[in-house]
């Protein structure tokens, strides 16, 4: 593993690499390079099984990370090869010329995050939802909560109440009072009554 | 094609007369779920405590707490109870799981047929079903248990050093005790109601959790500026309340409290620079006695931006903390840092003045624009028995105070300490620690009866003292240069009002015991001179009467609260008293 | 008889370079939809196919009849209250989600299990495999019209849920596999019961021998239909017994050992004929291999304890970090990728169903020269699984 990371450290940009246990590691690289990267896994390095094409959605530092996790069958090893693109522009580099079915991973992220893949077929045709209207469901900005209370409606007559606030409502309003008064005051600097 | 192709199915025919894999219908028999089924919920409401665990580990917002009559909530029951949406139900059983009473559990009752949906949303063990009694169906076992229900143990010093040292038993939580123990409380908010001052516990356990010791203290100081003493020394009723504590042992909080202030107390002034205060308002407010009840209202109502000034009777602050509680529990250096911090609000203090004595409360109610008055309950009571005052025969509270001003009196051999409360764990603990050889309590109900904080007990265990339960003195002599304790064995009879069995003498088991010395640690009350000095009524136990809810008295401006309106009682009841009148004067000075 | 095998094309050769440009206005084509309500397609999936005459020749596959979204379900709730749920992603084989999510879990929180755990865990896997591939005998079966096959295996594979029951509390999900090891020790007696019922399973297995393997009509129509070549593997992410029809020898048991495997003793089942009836032969064999792996762990499995403790799961933080998890399913590698950030809930767990391949870029492919008729028994025989395809 050691070796291999060092030979790919050689022929392209890796950014950062992590050995997970003995036979996973992964490895960033720039976008650019992954096509490249990945043929040359494949072909010289025996990487030959396309084991799974995931993205992850970090919001906070306006990116997707592409992982695209490739297994050798010789060896039994596997590498994480991962990249960063822009959220604001989430466009790839497709591999399906490399691997038929990455074309079926592709089309996914396409419908589940956004992400373009120019030239993969039937990219922009739905896979699963059909009709979706939305932002695409698996980035993080889309709620899956408050678009479930919009979609469905809740059984009526439900009702719960916490055990810590219903206790305070039930036993010690005055005192709970004087407390949250205080907390304000600390907190806030107001006094309210 | 060969011809054993062709025949071969025929095999299938076998079959034709065997008995088919149908049931009949209508269903004659219905079929039993294996024992261990996961099937229709069952619980038992009275073991039950409502702290919602179930509720908030269900991934498909199931189950719903709810209000469930006559159950009463309080005392570490919320009474609120499971209610179970079976359309949403997946059948996991973590609710099972993470129980942490063992009430909730699951029938292997799994078809249920009714027409009306709605019947699929009950309260377990509320609305009957047929299955409630049925003892087969999935349980929580013990491996199956979420919670971790050993507590983290306290690192204390040696019985051997203790005896022989006034040195701080408890060494307090390093970084990864303290994180461990944080990982068990389960926020289900019981504590909050359990604690008279209500603290946000489940909040400050997660900032340790968060290791944001920080933001910590401040939950602290929004409702008890005594942290770091009741971090050692609180009774800790909220442990009493955790739900932890039914099957397993309670989260250490009054041990995480410390270790926050452990990490924090030395930059409290700094971290609470953060909390805003009102700007000066130019009233005066009086306040009568400096210790945590006082000073809690000081530093709140300097919050408020009126004048605190605190008038107390010793030369130093701190009342019952410092004059009550031996060093070995609470250090004196810790209490003087957590008092600075307060003073350092600009509350001003009058030490060595005895309000009564010195300056009538007339005068200070004429002069402040409200008055506090929060003397406690300081003077030591003892037993109407023969021979009492006897040369050698001590007050508990009195010989604390003594110790607490540094002296170090020779007690003798053998000690004989009476009563069974806190004061008398803190007597004999220290008499241990003066060197006496033998220390003996006298107790006249059980050691379940006894008021004393359990650990308390186990602690003077250690440290060599001897419990003399079912036993009260009846008349002390001086024989020789020892005193003579005559004793009469009890049993326990009928419940008194406060709940606890009276004991009852039991004819003929006098016993005498021998002692160099015996320190009463049966109670105190209140020295109430000064109420009459603006007439303000009392009660007929001494303490000051007040309106429960806002603290005044009769007298317009003056609050009182405190031991001295509630009888003798922990520090944490006097902190909440304390807040409390804080907030209400500067309701009555707003109004002025 | 004619020759249906499909030429060996050139593997690079993606799949819609075969289609050829159709004119549907010509009236030489019918174009009908089978699924997602269809006695001839496993779970809820559309296949829209273009007929010329009898032969198929465009097939689209349509997903989305069973999306739950349950990745996006897991990234709000935490680590323990997924352990409900992943179990819902493959309906036959629910204990491999179970398991992977559990070891991804436990690899990315350090969290060793204690070695009976590890058994057990591999005592479930096996079963649910010998339960899936009964019941996928009978389907296969009844793919080709023999539907007596697909009522013997159902009832059979019954048994096995009757033991999951007794064992587990439950017989299709069963929730037991919790990350930690497992939820509880094995009722008394349980190997007994086992034992049982694989006697009968055995007994089943050797009347369906009879039955569907060397039944004349079975064998004509599976005979050489779906032929998969070797080199085809790669490219479309082609794993399990589907490839191992194919000559193909892989098996993760075997080539990547997780839990106890590499104590058990057993071999690769490895083919060649690649075609529909090879892989049933292949199946049935996994099935029996299965018994035997059931018996071996019976009968090795050590004592001690099940379960390790895990953090309160209220506040469950796993370390941030990535890793991927796979183990073979009955119906090839099945994996999980699973990203922490160090918060209490799971930045992203993303599966790699088994069948995902096989059952979209793969069957368009496949189907391709088939007839309408024996499509249905293509589609099972790739055991396209739509639950873990679109989860």
């Amino acid at each position: 593993m050691k070796e291999l990371l060092e030979r790919l450290e050689d022929r392209f940009t890796v950014t950062e690499s992590d050995v997970e246990r003995d036979n996973l590691a992964f490895i960033t690289l720039p976008s650019k390079e992954v096509v490249q990267a990945a043929t040359h896994l494949r072909d010289i390095e025996g990487f030959g099984h396309l084991v799974m094409i995931s993205a992850v959605d970090y919001i906070e530092r306006g990116i997707f990370q592409l992982t695209y996790i490739l297994h050798n069958y010789d060896k039994h090893s596997d590498i994480g090869v991962r990249t960063e693109i822009d959220r604001r522009n989430p466009v790839m580099d497709s591999i399906h010329h490399l691997w038929a079915a990455a074309r079926v991973y592709q089309q996914e992220l396409r419908e589940m995050f956004g992400i373009d893949f120019p030239g993969s077929p039937r990219v922009d045709e739905p896979m699963i939802l059909e009709g979706w209207d939305n932002i695409p469901p698996m980035r993080k900005d889309f709620d899956t909560k408050k678009y479930a209370e919009e979609t469905y409606f809740p059984r009526e007559g439900r009702v719960t109440y916490d055990p810590a606030r219903a206790m305070e409502e039930k036993n010690y309003p005055l005192e709970a009072r004087v407390k949250k008064r205080i907390q304000k005051l600390l907190r806030e600097g107001k006094d309210e009554d | 094609m060969n011809l054993r192709d062709v025949l071969s199915p025929f095999y299938a025919w076998k079959r034709t007369l065997e008995k088919p894999f149908t049931i009949k219908r209508p269903v004659e028999e219905v079929r039993r779920g294996a024992p261990g089924y996961r099937g229709f919920h069952i619980n038992d409401v009275g073991k039950c405590i409502g702290c919602g665990s179930c509720s908030r580990i269900c991934q498909n917002g199931a189950i719903d707490m709810v209000p469930v009559e006559g159950i009463k909530s309080g005392h570490g029951d919320s009474g609120l109870r499971p209610r179970i949406d079976y359309g949403r139900c997946c059948w996991c059983a973590l609710c099972v799981d993470i129980c942490p009473t063992g009430s909730l559990g699951m029938s292997n009752k799994y078809n249920w047929i009714s027409p009306d949906g709605d019947e699929f949303v009950f309260t377990p063990g509320v609305d009957d079903k047929n299955w409630d009694q049925s003892s087969e169906g999935y349980r929580r076992r013990d491996e199956t248990w979420l919670i971790e229900p050993v507590k983290t143990d306290m690192p204390v010093l040696e019985p051997e050093v203790r005896r022989r040292s006034f040195e701080e038993v408890a060494e307090g939580y390093d970084d990864e005790l303290a994180r461990r123990e944080a990982m068990r409380c389960i926020e289900c908010g019981l504590c909050i109601e359990a604690c008279p001052t209500h603290m946000d516990v489940p909040q400050y356990i997660k900032s340790i959790r968060d290791n944001n010791l920080e933001e910590g203290l401040r939950i602290l100081y929004e409702t008890n500026p005594f942290s770091e003493s009741c971090g050692r020394i609180c009774t800790a009723r909220c442990q009493d309340a955790c739900p932890l504590g039914r099957e397993g042992e309670p989260v250490m909080i009054r041990w995480l409290k410390r270790y926050i202030t452990d990490r924090t107390a030395p930059r409290a002034r700094e971290i609470l620079a953060d909390f805003h205060s009102l700007p000066q308002t130019g009233k005066k407010v009086a306040i009568v006695g400096g210790g945590p009840s006082g000073l809690t209202a000081a530093y709140y109502l300097k919050s408020y931006g009126h004048n605190a000034t605190i008038f107390e009777m010793h030369d130093e602050l701190g009342g019952m903390l410092r004059y009550g509680i031996p060093e070995y529990r609470l250090p004196k250096a810790i209490l003087d840092r957590e008092i600075k911090t307060i003073l350092d609000t600009g509350v001003e203090t009058k030490l060595e003045v005895k309000i009564g004595e010195d300056v009538s409360l007339k005068d200070l109610y004429d002069d402040y624009d409200a008055v506090f008055v929060s003397i406690g309950a300081q003077r030591g009571t003892s037993m109407p028995i023969e021979g009492i005052d006897t040369p050698g025969v001590l007050v508990g509270v009195d010989f604390l105070d003594e110790i607490a001003k540094g002296k170090r009196p020779n007690l003798g051999e053998k000690v004989a300490v009476i009563g069974g409360g806190n004061t008398a764990m803190d007597v004999c603990r220290t008499s241990v620690r003066l060197g006496s050889k033998e220390v003996v309590v006298l107790y006249r109900r059980t050691e379940r009866e006894m008021p004393a904080a359990h650990e308390e007990v186990e602690e003077a265990r250690e440290e060599g003292v001897r419990f003399e339960f079912l036993t009260a003195p009846t008349i002390i002599s001086k024989k020789d240069d020892k005193l003579e304790l005559e004793c009469i064995r009890m049993e326990l009879g009928e419940p008194d009002e406060s709940g606890r069995r009276r004991p009852v003498p039991i004819e003929g088991s006098e016993f005498k015991i021998t002692a160099d010395t015996c320190i009463m640690a049966i109670g105190q009350k209140v020295e109430n001179v000064m109420a009459e000095q603006v007439g303000v009524e009392t009660t007929r136990w001494g303490t000051f009467e007040v309106d429960e809810d806002t603290l005044t008295t009769n007298v317009e401006g003056i609050f009182a609260g405190g031991d001295c309106e509630t009888g003798p009682d922990d520090a944490i009841k006097a902190i909440a008293a304390g807040k409390k009148a804080a907030y209400f004067i500067n309701r009555y000075l707003k109004e002025d | 008889m004619k020759e249906r095998r499909i030429s060996e094309t050139n593997p690079w050769e993606p799949t819609w370079c075969d289609v050829p440009k159709l004119d549907l206005k010509s009236e030489r084509y019918v174009k009908i939809w089978q699924g997602p309500q269809h006695p001839g397609v496993t779970g809820n999936m559309a296949l829209e196919l273009t007929l010329e005459g009898d032969v198929v020749v465009d097939c689209r596959t349509h997903v989305g009849y069973l999306h739950r979204g349950f990745e996006k379900l897991m990234e709000r709730r935490r680590y323990i209250q997924c352990f409900p749920i992943v179990c819902r992603i493959c309906v036959p084989e629910p204990d491999y989600n179970e398991y992977l999510f559990a070891a991804a879990a436990e690899e990315l929180a350090g969290i060793e299990i204690p070695e009976r755990g590890a058994w057990i865990r591999a005592l479930v896997l096996e079963l649910t495999r010998t339960a899936f591939l009964t019941m996928w005998l009978g389907g296969q079966a009844a793919a080709f019209g023999l539907g007596t096959i697909g009522q013997w295996s159902v009832a059979h594979r019954d048994f096995i849920l009757d033991l999951f029951e007794e064992l587990t509390g439950h017989r299709i999900y069963h929730m037991y596999i919790i990350p930690g090891g497992v939820r509880h020790e094995l009722p008394e007696g349980f190997a007994g019961r086992v034992e049982a019922v694989l006697e009968r399973i055995e007994k089943i297995i050797s009347d369906i021998e009879k039955v569907m393997f060397h039944n004349a009509v079975f064998k004509a129509r599976a005979k050489g239909l779906g032929y998969i070549p070797p080199s085809w593997v790669e490219p479309y992410g082609i794993t399990g017994s589907t490839a191992r029809g194919a000559g193909v020898a892989i098996d993760v048991r075997k080539d990547n050992p997780y839990l106890v495997y590499d104590k058990l003793d057993f071999e690769k089942i490895v083919g060649g004929e690649s075609d529909v009836y090879e892989r049933a032969v292949l199946r049935k064999e996994e099935i029996l291999m299965s018994i035997r792996l059931i018996r071996q762990i019976l009968k090795r499995m050590p004592g001690g304890p099940v379960r390790a403790k895990l953090p309160n799961v209220f506040h469950w933080r796993i370390p941030a970090g990535e890793t991927y998890v796979r183990a073979e399913s009955g119906r090839g590698e099945m994996g999980y990728y699973m990203v922490s950030d160090g918060t209490e809930y799971p930045r992203r767990v993303n599966v790699r169903g088994a069948s995902y391949t096989h059952a979209m870029a793969l069957l368009e492919r496949l189907a391709l020269g088939v007839s309408n008729a024996d499509i249905a028994g293509l589609m099972t025989s790739i055991q396209t699984c739509p639950p873990e395809i679109e989860r």
